[in-house]
């Protein structure tokens, strides 16, 4: 299973179509995968697993967010004060 | 009412284009608004389900037509966890 993801984070171009979102508007996709980046890491270090597979949402939420927004979010996640489920 | 309707049309028959026209717009803005509201998009039980887009499968149409998207052939991209 992580051979398929380590081969696509590899080959990775952009983020790529996701039939949850499949509108113009986009940032519901970047906030999820923003929060799947974090639940994933949450998940996976509470099970004393590698965390690097979650790569994969850190590579789409990083194409598809505003920087200004990211910036916004890691220092929220890093205060605490941040208001989406992670 | 509708016996009302029917009586006033049988009186003047052009009223039967009018009728017609009245409830397939009416029909149709309401079904409409049926299909929004049981989208996955709304989020009407924030302490049960959150986020009902989650629950999809990968190969999930929610547009009614597909010009470029090969639907069938979707999977879910992301790692498990």
């Amino acid at each position: 299973m992580s051979d398929a993801i380590e081969e696509k984070i590899k080959n990775y171009r952009t983020a790529p179509f996701d039939a949850r979102f499949p509108n113009t508007n986009q940032t519901r996709n970047c906030f999820q995968n923003y929060l799947d980046f974090h639940r994933c890491n949450n998940a996976l270090s509470a099970k004393g697993q590698d965390v690097s597979p979650c790569q994969w949402y850190q590579r789409v939420y990083k194409s598809l967010c505003p920087m200004s927004w990211v910036g916004k979010w890691d220092d929220q996640v890093a205060d605490g004060s941040f208001p989406g489920r992670v | 009412m509708f016996r009302l309707l029917a009586r006033q049309a049988k009186k003047n028959p052009g009223l039967i284009p009018q009728f017609f026209f009245i409830s397939l717009g009416l029909g149709g803005a309401s079904l409409y608004l049926v299909r929004l509201a049981v989208s996955p998009y709304v989020v009407w039980n924030k302490k049960n389900n959150p986020e009902p887009w989650s629950k999809l499968d990968p190969s999930y149409q929610y547009k009614f037509v597909a010009v470029t998207t090969d639907y069938k052939n979707l999977k879910k991209d992301g790692p498990d966890y």
